[in-house]
């Protein structure tokens, strides 16, 4: 349609440009050019079907991703879970103890499942070889996690950065600024200070030793 | 009077352990102290703070919090259980493992509908208390970071947690974060370290005031999430936080012993616009206070110095008493040492084992005051520990010493002790009495044919003891038919010749049982103060008590009525400074050589009360004994009174007296608990 208005609109040209050669202004004083109504009708549905068919052509794009995505995450499932033959395993195992007296043929089948079976198992238990099994009475988390609290506190409290004394420190401070002076707990009380006592006789008697000052 | 050659002992190591969580119960005005030992103890207000209950703990305990729900009090810990307590019979009721990890605390709301618990897995995780139980309502959202402390506004609707590094405010009804206050770091080194939000406390107008670890105590406006205040309070962490009833009133406590209280207060006279004011600090601790408590008229603080201090605030007092005093409770209120009278042994209980002594001799004679020299040394005999996690709640040792006997929350055990001179041998006894399964006090008959263990619901069964059997006698139930009595009986007193036997229990009541016919005899008329000891006359079998309040009761238990001396001192009234003492009594005893004596004593002084003499009024100078003793002889008649003090024995824990006419004082100087304390802040003074 649009070619067709661009047709007479060129021989309009043309025409608007054989006639009014001479009168070049005339060709912008012109009206409105009249397009049929026929022809706009048809073009604006036509345009409106070209857009619900684009918009069909979205939908079902997206369809077909959501399908593919469904499909990708149920295999990944799949893939998770035991297959469907180890499950009848499982079931057949505790009663195949209980069918002892077999016809040859399910005795037959049943050794064929016995291989296969010893396969799938010994399949199984290499896919969970990481695991270790223990009592929950043995071992319980929570006293690993009970450690962890308290030494949290423990190192908030006490721990480096905290600036702490001794108690023999604070008790001698209280002596020392107290109303009757004392001298520090470590040389009134003997059970205080041993360690420090124990060594400093050691270093004595080393000194004494080495400048021999008793004649031995 | 007479000179008594004393046993001066002090090799009882005994060491408490140290205050981590405190609860107030305004309705029955109780303090529920809970110790890292696991143990929790219920303190009366009311009566002196009276130590009524206490529940033993058990190894590996680790309790961080407790909180009242009406008459309910739970406790979390970082075993990640919530326990429920029977006070009642003093044993923990259920525990219900709440599956967050190590729980931090625990905080019930003003309705008593709702708990809440701060877990280390960082959710707040709510409990409906129900009938008999709680159970799992919701969880809050999750966050990063362990929850330190939690307060629920009082309307119930919001709950502000503090964790490491910020504050978060939660609204309860759909479990989602309204605010989250970011905390600042200290300044210097702890920048590189997480700033721990130990304390917060929700306000009804929305404000949330916290203690954190950079030693600031910050005030925050809930309706636009920030901070309107900031006060640097010490140095170290703050600890601890606690409001008052009326929210004009805030304590803190510090690590280094200090308690500091901010008031909501107009800054300027006159005007309205109030603000919150640091105004006065108490320093009544030498560690880390690591609960405090506002009371209204006291402040309570407890930490790791294991001292239970209450300091009252005296301008909201107004009248002038008992409640005006400061106390530190440093020694339990029940006696944690038996003697055995006729043979010189000493059993002394510690939480996890017993330890079993004989005294030494000492032959010399000297003046009053003298040391003597020894003969034959003090030496322990036994060293029992006890199978099981839990700690013992009661012990006894029979006055002839061949009988020892225990009892913890879950088993009784009783043993037979063979000593000869120098070998001590000790057999267990199997087969007991099936009814004997817990106890919650032990006691022995004098001539130790006969146990009594007093059990739930205020019933004391009796056992005899012989050779080779055990048997069962019967159990002594407090009433009769009408209404049964539910509390445990903290105290038993046997009489000399076998005929009686007395128990008080925690609601004040006390019995006195027949023993010839195996019924109740009499109940003691009800006084609103707890009995702390009690013991029966050898001749007179008059039952002679103590209470908490320090007054002094003497009930004939033949004539079932008061006897005349008692009624004397009532009229006549105390003196006001034996009423003035701030430690209770927590043992009486008897002289079968001065019938008219009775031997009493507190932790910081030990008395002998005689019967014959005047009582002293109001006038006289009630600590006489120096005076007397520098008297003449002729008038020391004049001016003698039957209280005679005496002040040489500090920090007592146990005062007896033996068949041979020995006092045995156990004494405990606060220096060697001092000792074994944890290490405290290092505070640079001036000129040190």
């Amino acid at each position: 349609m649009a070619k067709l208005q661009r047709g007479e609109s060129e021989c309009e040209l043309e025409k608007g440009v054989r006639v009014s050669v001479e009168m070049s202004d005339s060709s912008e004083d012109e009206g409105p050019e009249e397009v049929a109504f026929e022809e706009s009708r048809s073009a604006a549905l036509k345009s409106e079907e070209e857009k619900l068919q684009a918009a069909k052509r979205e939908k079902e794009l997206l369809k077909e991703k959501r399908r593919k995505r469904q499909q990708f995450f149920q295999e990944q499932k799949k893939k998770r879970l035991l297959s469907d033959t180890l499950l009848e395993e499982f079931d057949t195992v505790p009663q195949k103890q209980k069918k002892l007296s077999d016809d040859r043929d399910e005795e037959k089948d049943n050794k064929q499942q016995k291989l296969t079976k010893s396969k799938k198992k010994k399949a199984s238990r290499s896919l969970q070889g990481n695991c270790s099994v223990m009592r929950l009475k043995d071992e319980s988390a929570d006293s690993s996690m009970q450690q962890s609290a308290m030494d949290f506190i423990q190192a908030r409290l006490y721990g480096s950065g905290t600036l702490r004394t001794t108690n023999a420190e604070l008790l001698s401070l209280e002596k020392k600024r107290g109303v009757k002076k004392g001298a520090a707990v470590q040389f009134v009380n003997k059970k205080w200070g041993a360690e420090q006592k124990a060594k400093a006789e050691k270093s004595n008697k080393r000194f004494i030793h080495r400048q021999k000052l008793v004649t031995t | 009077m007479g000179e008594f050659k004393v046993h001066r002992v002090r090799f009882f190591d005994y060491m408490p352990s140290a205050i981590r969580a405190l609860a107030f119960q305004p309705q029955r005005e109780k303090i529920a102290v809970a110790r890292t030992s696991g143990s929790v103890e219920i303190f009366n207000c009311a009566d002196r703070f009276f130590q009524e209950k206490i529940i033993p703990g058990r190894e590996q305990a680790a309790t961080e919090a407790l909180a009242w729900v009406g008459d309910r009090l739970f406790s979390a810990g970082l075993n990640g259980v919530i326990s429920e307590y029977d006070l009642e019979n003093q044993k923990v009721k259920y525990t219900i493992d709440a599956f967050g990890g190590p729980m931090w605390t625990i905080a019930s709301n003003q309705q008593g509908t709702h708990l809440a618990v701060g877990c280390e897995d960082g959710t707040v995780k709510l409990f409906e208390v129900c009938e008999g139980k709680i159970q799992f309502e919701k969880n809050l959202a999750k966050q990063k970071g362990r929850i330190l402390s939690l307060s629920w506004h009082p309307s119930g609707s919001r709950i502000v947690a503090g964790m490491m590094d910020m504050i978060r405010v939660f609204n309860t009804e759909t479990g989602q974060s309204v605010h989250r206050l970011l905390v600042e770091r200290g300044i210097g080194a702890s920048r590189s370290v997480e700033c721990v939000v130990w304390g917060v406390v929700y306000l009804s107008d929305g404000t949330i005031i916290s203690g954190d670890s950079s030693g600031k105590v910050k005030i925050w406006d809930d309706l636009t999430g920030t901070l309107i205040k900031s006060h640097q309070v010490t140095k170290w962490d703050v600890l601890a936080l606690s409001v008052s009833q009326d929210e004009t009133s805030v304590v803190a406590g510090t690590s280094e012993g200090t308690v500091v209280q901010f008031q909501f207060l107009s800054v300027v006279l006159g005007q309205e616009d109030k603000e919150w004011v640091q105004t006065r600090i108490f320093k009544n601790h030498t560690h880390d206070v690591r609960a405090v408590l506002e009371l209204g008229t006291a402040v309570v603080s407890g930490g790791m110095d294991t001292q239970f201090v209450v300091r009252p605030l005296l301008d909201k007092i107004e009248e002038r008493g008992p409640e005006c005093v400061l106390r530190k409770i440093q020694f339990p209120h029940r006696s944690l040492v038996s003697c055995a009278k006729k043979a010189g042994l000493l059993l002394f209980q510690y939480p996890g084992h017993l330890e079993l002594w004989r005294l030494g001799e000492s032959d010399g004679h000297g003046a009053s005051g003298s040391v003597l020299p020894v003969k034959r040394k003090p030496e322990k005999l036994l060293h029992l520990k006890i199978k099981g996690e839990e700690h013992i709640c009661c012990s006894a040792v029979s006055p002839c010493g061949e009988w020892i006997a225990y009892s913890t929350v879950a088993s009784f055990r009783l043993y037979r002790l063979h000593c000869d001179n120098n070998n001590v041998s000790i057999t267990k006894v199997s087969k007991l009495p099936k009814v004997l399964s817990s106890a919650n006090q032990i006691c022995f008959s004098s001539d130790s044919s006969k146990l009594f263990a007093a059990s739930t619901c205020s019933s004391v069964h009796v056992v005899s003891l012989s050779q080779t059997v055990h048997k069962f006698v019967c159990t002594l139930k407090p009433k009769s038919g009408e209404t049964l009595l539910t509390t445990a009986v903290h105290l038993l007193a046997a009489s000399e010749d076998g005929k009686w036997l007395a128990s008080a229990n925690s609601d004040r009541e006390v019995q006195i049982y027949n023993l010839t016919k195996m019924k109740l005899h009499s109940t003691v008329p009800v006084y609103n103060s707890g009995v702390t000891a009690m013991a029966i006359h050898p001749t007179t079998n008059n039952l002679f008590m103590v209470h908490a309040d320090q007054q002094v009761f003497e009930y004939s238990i033949e004539e079932k009525k008061y006897t005349d001396w008692s009624r004397q001192v009532q009229r006549n009234g105390l003196h006001y400074l034996w009423l003035a003492r701030d430690t209770p009594v927590t043992n009486v005893t008897f002289n079968p050589k001065n019938p008219t004596h009775i031997i009493l004593h507190d932790a910081y002084m030990f008395c002998i009360i005689d019967q014959t003499l005047p009582l002293p009024d109001s006038s006289s100078q009630f600590y006489n004994q120096l005076t007397l003793r520098s008297l003449p002889e002729k008038d020391r008649t004049k001016h003698s009174h039957a209280f005679k003090m005496c002040k040489t024995f500090k920090e007592l824990m146990f005062v007896e007296l033996m068949e041979d006419q020995s006092l045995v004082a156990v004494e405990r100087p606060l220096v060697e608990i001092a000792a074994q304390l944890p290490a405290p802040v290092r505070q640079k003074k001036f000129a040190t």
